[in-house]
């Protein structure tokens, strides 16, 4: 199964995914983005934090950048800041 | 047994032991090596046998159907791994795998009960083990309902750090991801903001205590009450 790496940018900083995970295809990488976001919103608006500032950007083994995910993008579409 | 003899002994509930009644329990102890990964117990199957583990981490996990399950308690030198043995039970729904390879003293279930039969103070030490194992996962309870994902994770990282002598532990983001039933990625983070805070450094595969203290203030009051009654009814843990 082909690995996926899936960084944090909150520009000019950005966390690097060392480690990646397992996923079968391009879709299952952004489902998982969605999934992570969705979730690190959560703890962010408990804390009163916001992170609309982030992206996920996920690259394969080769380091291509096969998608991108605004943090912004996970929240539902009410909410979504124009 | 002289004292150098015992010192010798990784393994804390045994070390704390009386040499009497260590030596009941001797003759039925084997030495075994468990990998990363090897399953000491499934969920539903009759237990037969303990581990007094002596290196490495235990996980139990209480398992979801369709999922991983998230872990509930941590076993390493500190503590054995088969625990409804002591309590009458042939069986638990739970699962208990090593989560970081190592080695322990392993014993036949129906060896186990003859030597408590026959011994109080074993009996004594395993049931006060039971307890404290009681509070650990109540503590991981207050902690998952309570905690931030960093807080949480730095109990973690302070409970496998008693666990074993030196600085580095050897963990993947997945296999924490899995432990603590969040997303990798947040894992990841969680990870950056203790590295950030100067409490911890973490490359591939690796995370190195490096502010002991500063990371159980971080953490909270969900660490320590536990590791203190461990100090309290059975001894040091490291």
């Amino acid at each position: 199964m082909p690995r996926f790496y899936m960084h944090i940018e909150d520009w000019p900083d950005r966390i690097e995914d060392l480690e990646g995970s397992e996923l079968p295809d391009h879709e299952a990488a952004r489902r998982e983005v969605l999934s992570a976001a969705r979730q690190l919103w959560a703890a962010a608006i408990l804390d009163g934090r916001d992170l609309s500032g982030r992206s996920f950007i996920v690259t394969d083994e080769t380091g291509n950048v096969v998608l991108t995910m605004a943090f912004k993008e996970a929240l539902p579409p009410g909410l979504i800041p124009d | 047994m002289p004292q150098a003899e015992r010192d010798g002994i990784e393994n804390r509930l045994l070390r704390s032991l009386g040499s009497d009644d260590y030596a009941l329990l001797e003759p039925y102890l084997t030495a075994v090596e468990l990998p990363k990964g090897h399953v000491l117990f499934e969920p539903g199957a009759p237990l037969r046998e303990a581990h007094f583990i002596t290196s490495g981490l235990s996980s139990i996990i209480a398992a979801l159907s369709g999922s991983q399950g998230v872990e509930i308690g941590l076993t390493g030198r500190d503590g054995m791994v088969g625990l409804p043995l002591l309590l009458d039970c042939d069986r638990t729904p739970h699962r208990a795998f090593m989560q970081v390879e190592g080695r322990a003293l392993r014993i036949a279930a129906e060896d186990l009960q003859r030597v408590i039969d026959s011994s109080a103070p074993l009996r004594k030490l395993l049931l006060r083990y039971v307890h404290v194992l009681a509070i650990q996962t109540a503590y991981t309870a207050l902690s998952n309902a309570m905690d931030t994902i960093e807080e949480r994770l730095a109990r973690w990282l302070l409970m496998s750090h008693d666990r074993q002598d030196d600085d580095e532990i050897a963990l993947t983001h997945e296999f924490l991801s899995l432990m603590m039933g969040v997303r990798r990625p947040s894992v990841t983070i969680a990870l950056h903001s203790l590295e950030g805070l100067g409490f911890i450094k973490a490359t591939r595969g690796l995370v190195t205590i490096r502010k002991r203290a500063e990371l159980e203030e971080f953490a909270g009051s969900a660490y320590g009450t536990a590791e203190a009654e461990f100090a309290r009814l059975i001894g040091p843990i490291r």
